[in-house]
């Protein structure tokens, strides 16, 4: 693979900028995340997290299996706000209509 | 790496990197920070980062706040670009009888030169269409701002490292002695020595001094933060709850709670964030959330910080303070001054650390 590689699709976060937060002494994947944005999109690393395992598993000589994934925070899924904000007029299930009117992208997906 | 140093800072947070920084530009003295993790893995990297003046309280603490604020536009382009934008603040009131209040924060905080307008309905809609039109007014200065805190604590080690310092990361203190005007410390990696030792390890400061066998009166308390997906420019200024990056994201909290150094995010206190967000901004309920992070911070019990050199100690410093992020040039400034030149431009005698031992007396 070419160092410039995406591997974080949210942030456009690279093979390269990766491996400098290594370089930087970044020891996991919430360092090199703080460092460089990767795994902070909508996203929340579910597309990245393998592919910085193995880079970090790489470039540190130890095992895939030693390397953990990112924090996992809530809510997992993008949440509205107004449902969280116990608004009755909003809530997690919205209209096939306005679904198809809106550009939601990653929750209609799901 | 040499086990020598004139100077150790432990922890390398917003205050201990600059401090390590600052200190580092005169490149007069051999420097190591140690940290026990990754720089950004504790309060530095999980805060909204405002840097905020305006109704800092009592008005001292306010003009110490706005001479730190000062010192950004001149950091940067120093150390690079922290992303510190000087967007004005706006802390929005909801009871026309906030109004009386309002403008006697003006007043106090007019005394030390902090500018601050006491808008109306209509004056904070103009600025800031997007907030509810249910707000009575809004205290408003244009000091306050925001700064990237990951681009921040970044350069400042980046400069640092540049002017010489060293770092050590995944190094826990594990023993603090002092002996022959020299300190020891014992860490995971080995043992350093210094001539003078700062204390800068936030929340954890209070281990760290008992290692020293002092008392260090902090507690801490725990802030939880909702951040929303990349949105479309929607609010142009720092708004007390909430502010939006240049990425587009909305950070969005202003929790404490007292639960020691427990990191979780809880679904009641993430719950009244989200109200908060859609009574300030009702276009909000319409946005999603990517993520919700908390974070331990530093309060002093009395809410000052607490700066300069720890009694009875020959040469050991601590800087700890609730506000690192706002306060980190200024303090940066200070210590350097402190331990270069033994005196400081601006007086630190409310900041020192032995004003809780006359407390007691």
């Amino acid at each position: 693979m070419d160092k410039s590689t995406i591997v974080c699709r949210c942030e456009e976060i690279n093979i390269d900028e990766i491996e400098s937060a290594i370089k930087m002494g970044a020891h996991t994947f919430d360092d090199i995340k703080r460092i460089t944005r990767c795994g902070m999109g909508p996203c929340q690393a579910k597309i990245c997290t393998t592919l910085v395992q193995r880079i970090i598993s790489e470039y540190t000589d130890k095992p895939l299996s030693d390397i953990g994934p990112s924090r996992m925070r809530m809510p997992l899924k993008l949440t509205r706000i107004g449902v969280l904000a116990g608004n009755k007029e909003s809530s997690s299930v919205i209209s096939v209509f306005s679904e198809s009117a809106s550009k939601e992208g990653e929750t209609k997906n799901d | 790496m040499t086990n020598q140093y004139d100077v150790v800072v432990i922890g390398s947070g917003v205050i201990g990197s600059s401090i390590a920084y600052h200190l580092s530009e005169s490149k007069q003295k051999e420097i190591l920070v140690i940290d026990k993790g990754f720089p950004l893995s504790g309060t530095s990297g999980s805060t909204q980062a405002w840097v905020w003046v305006h109704n800092k309280t009592p008005s001292w603490y306010g003009e110490l706040s706005m001479y730190s604020a000062e010192l950004y536009p001149f950091l940067e382009r120093k150390i690079g670009d922290v992303e510190y934008k000087r967007t004005g603040g706006i802390a929005p009131f909801f009871n026309e009888s906030d109004r009386e209040k309002a403008l006697r924060l003006a007043e106090k905080q007019a005394e030390v030169g902090i500018d601050i307008e006491v808008l109306n309905r209509e004056q904070v809609l103009e600025k800031e269409p997007a907030l509810s039109p249910t707000i009575a007014g809004a205290t408003y200065s244009k000091i306050d701002g925001n700064v990237n805190p990951f681009r921040l604590v970044e350069l400042y080690i980046k400069a640092a490292k540049r002017n010489g310092a060293e770092f050590s990361f995944y190094n826990p203190v594990i023993d603090i002695d002092k002996d022959n005007g020299n300190f020891t410390i014992t860490t995971k990696e080995g043992v350093f020595y210094a001539k003078q030792l700062i204390l800068a390890g936030g929340p954890w400061t209070k281990g760290l001094g008992e290692l020293l066998g002092i008392d260090i009166p902090v507690k801490q308390v725990r802030g939880q933060i909702i951040v929303t997906e990349p949105l479309a420019p929607l609010i142009k200024h720092t708004i007390g709850g909430m502010r939006q990056a240049d990425n587009g994201e909305i950070l969005i909290g202003y929790s404490k709670e007292e639960v020691g150094y427990d990191r979780r995010t809880t679904l009641d206190v993430i719950q009244d964030t989200a109200k908060m967000a859609v009574d300030y901004l009702p276009d909000l309920a319409r946005a999603n959330i990517v993520r919700c992070f908390s974070g331990i911070r530093v309060m002093p019990h009395d809410g000052f910080p607490i700066l300069g050199e720890i009694p009875e100690i020959d040469n050991a410093f601590i800087a700890v303070m609730h506000s690192g992020i706002t306060l980190s040039p200024l303090v940066g400034t200070l210590m350097t001054e402190l331990l270069t030149e033994g005196e400081t431009s601006i007086d630190l005698k409310r900041l020192r650390f032995n004003r809780f031992n006359e407390c007691n007396v």
